[in-house]
């Protein structure tokens, strides 16, 4: 059976997702590194172990992502966007509308019935609606992403973040917390204030069918609970594998199809 | 096409500087709405003004403020920092609001900055409608434009004279003109990037030796070989662009060509003659303000549609990219129209918001070009 691998290094995180016959077999997830290469050299040995297999074993490596072109081991490259289209389809057949957060930027984007793109938008402003913002913000607090996360359900009275920008949702931050603010308050400001951001991009594209979230912000159900009462729809959940893989499986799918396109390539 | 290439990617480049050496005059001018023909008339040098090589912003943010677009700051920065010293005359336009403002932003800079105002500092106003009173308008500010040429510069702009530029200019048109066929062909021989290259280079080079070199330049595009592997056909539109970098990351290491544009550095309107019969005036105007459609004017919009169609259909354009730099209004909100229209029909499009130059954002506008070639394929 052949095995294929996609890898994505992003700007916070770097993934690989090594698949066989459709399953995944193994997978990894690291901080990213100064160089995409290392980070690439290092999450794939880190998924290799997990699937108990050695780099000979991979018939083909698609890579994606912001170090995309740094990877040392992939045959092809393909955008992040693609790869989340394709990998959210692999997640959620019925899928047709994709909101991916990204470490340095976010997208909106509608697939078709085969997890191809049709139309996408991405954050042209700033870092707010990134996964950097909810970094930044509870770097100040002085919890874990996850944490932050749920910090929305135990809140009555949401502070609200004037600014969109970072910097000054930071100092607003700081502000609230000398002001002894209860931080379940804040932190659902917080993630109600990136909800917003994301919900004008999710509007820009128009959402149409069953819409799933990709991108390691997925698992901020804060966030994706807000994003839900602003766009009116529900966000669907899949179970299937981590929606922060979204674009590795994509990758790795990529792959695939590449191979099944050389004669004697595929399985 | 390294003569256009060097010509292109320096604010003063050594055809300039030679002009200057032998003691002639060079003006710099900021739209598309200027007919260089009146300078070239006058023997001076009419330099198209760019803010290229720009690698900071403390004096084009100090005048203008940040919400503003870069292409005026960006020229106001080179100002600033002496880089257009060469020059012995600037004409200001006001192509927009932002360009308009550069007026009076260089003339306020020149009170803190010494010397980077020059003497002849002019504004050369442009009707945003081409009918009866608006072309009478413009008529009249061409010929009060070569009365204060002709008071500065002690030179005598007569109409053989201009009759003259014009045929000059046409050379030039109707070798562009043949570079438009050659790109629009299936098996595309030239990249976008060369093409943009030698359109811009229009605009900086004394016209004898572009034209020369263009011929040149023509000669061995016949001759070559289509450009490798199967290619993704693209047509750039939008707000000012005269960045060489920009078609570099469309084309270098992807599958696409930019085979078709609509920038008011390029090939807009190329290919459009002048007739050297009659009143040369009344013929620049005419060309320039009425075949000039740019979103800058008012109840054009049928046309310039129909200028993108005719250009999709002309070159088997796959895609379009409408590109336009953070608050230009005129072609931010016109983009949004053309996508509209244009995605109707079944044409992807692209929206890229970005800075100018050298201050434009390449990771982040690399992964949307890249995506968008996916998505077409």
């Amino acid at each position: 059976m052949t095995i294929v691998a996609g890898c994505d290094v992003g700007s916070l995180t770097s993934k690989v997702v090594i698949m066989k016959s459709g399953r995944i077999v193994g997978s990894a997830i690291i901080k990213s590194r100064p160089k995409p290469k290392e980070s690439a050299e290092v999450v794939m040995q880190a998924a290799l172990d997990t699937a108990g297999l050695n780099m000979d074993d991979i018939a083909r490596c698609t890579g994606t992502g912001y170090g995309r072109e740094k990877i040392s081991f992939v045959r092809d490259i393909r955008s992040e966007i693609s790869c989340h289209g394709k990998g959210a389809r692999w997640l959620l057949p019925s899928v047709r509308t994709i909101i991916d957060i990204g470490g340095q930027d976010c997208k909106a984007m509608k697939v078709d019935g085969d997890g191809r793109v049709i139309h996408f938008v991405a954050n042209d402003k700033c870092a707010s609606g990134t996964g950097r913002f909810l970094e930044v913000m509870a770097g100040v607090l002085g919890i874990s992403i996850e944490e932050l996360g749920m910090f929305s359900t135990g809140s009555n009275a949401p502070v609200t973040l004037a600014s969109t920008c970072t910097v000054w949702a930071q100092a607003d931050v700081i502000k609230f917390i000398n002001s002894g603010v209860p931080f379940a308050d804040i932190g659902a400001g917080i993630n109600g204030a990136m909800a917003k951001r994301v919900a004008i991009l999710a509007n820009t594209v128009k959402p149409e069918g069953d819409i799933l979230m990709t991108g390691g912000v997925a698992k901020n159900t804060g966030v994706v609970n807000t994003l839900e009462k602003l766009l009116g729809r529900k966000i669907k959940k899949t179970r299937k594998a981590d929606p922060q893989m979204a674009g590795a499986i994509g990758a790795a799918l990529f792959s695939m199809e590449k191979l099944k396109n050389i004669p004697g390539g595929g399985e | 096409m390294h003569f256009f290439y060097d010509a292109v990617t320096r604010i003063e480049n050594h055809a300039i500087t030679r002009w200057k050496q032998s003691g002639k005059k060079v003006v710099g001018y900021t739209c598309s709405y200027v007919p260089p023909e009146i300078f070239h008339a006058a023997g001076i040098l009419p330099v198209r003004l760019r803010g290229i090589e720009t690698d900071g912003m403390e004096i084009g943010d100090a005048y203008f403020g940040p919400f503003i677009c870069s292409f005026p700051k960006c020229l106001l920065q080179q100002a600033g920092k002496g880089e257009f010293s060469f020059l012995d005359g600037v004409l200001i336009i006001p192509g927009c609001d932002a360009m308009r403002r550069l007026d009076e932003c260089w003339r306020k800079a020149g009170e803190d900055h010494q010397g980077i105002v020059p003497t002849w500092f002019e504004y050369f106003d442009v009707p945003h409608k081409s009918e009866v009173h608006g072309m009478n308008w413009f008529v009249q500010e061409i010929r009060n434009l070569i009365e204060r040429i002709e008071r500065q510069f002690g030179v005598s702009v007569t109409g053989t004279a201009l009759r003259e530029s014009i045929r000059e200019y046409n050379r030039g048109r109707r070798l562009l003109k043949t570079v438009e066929t050659l790109r629009a062909e299936k098996n595309v021989r030239v990249s976008g990037t060369d093409v943009f290259s030698a359109t811009i280079a229009g605009t900086v080079l004394p016209r004898e030796e572009y034209t020369r070199q263009l011929e040149k330049w023509l000669e061995d595009l016949s001759g070559r070989d289509p450009l490798e592997g199967e290619k993704k056909r693209l047509m750039v539109i939008g707000s000012i662009a005269d960045e060489i970098d920009l078609f570099q990351l469309i084309e270098n290491g992807t599958d696409a060509v930019v085979v078709a544009e609509n920038l008011c550095f390029g090939v807009r309107y190329e290919g459009n003659e002048i007739p050297v019969n009659g009143d040369p005036i009344l013929s620049l105007a005419r060309h320039y303000l009425e075949t000039s459609v740019c979103p800058r004017m008012f109840g054009k919009y049928k046309q310039r549609l129909a200028l993108l169609r005719e250009k999709i259909e002309r070159a088997g354009v796959e895609g379009v990219i409408l590109q336009n730099i953070r608050f230009c209004d005129l072609h931010g909100s016109e983009n949004g129209l053309f996508q509209r229209d244009l995605e109707a029909e079944g044409i992807p499009c692209l929206r890229l918001e970005r800075e100018y130059g050298p201050l434009k954002e390449t990771g982040r506008i690399k992964l949307r070009i890249d995506a968008f070639l996916e998505q077409i394929a």
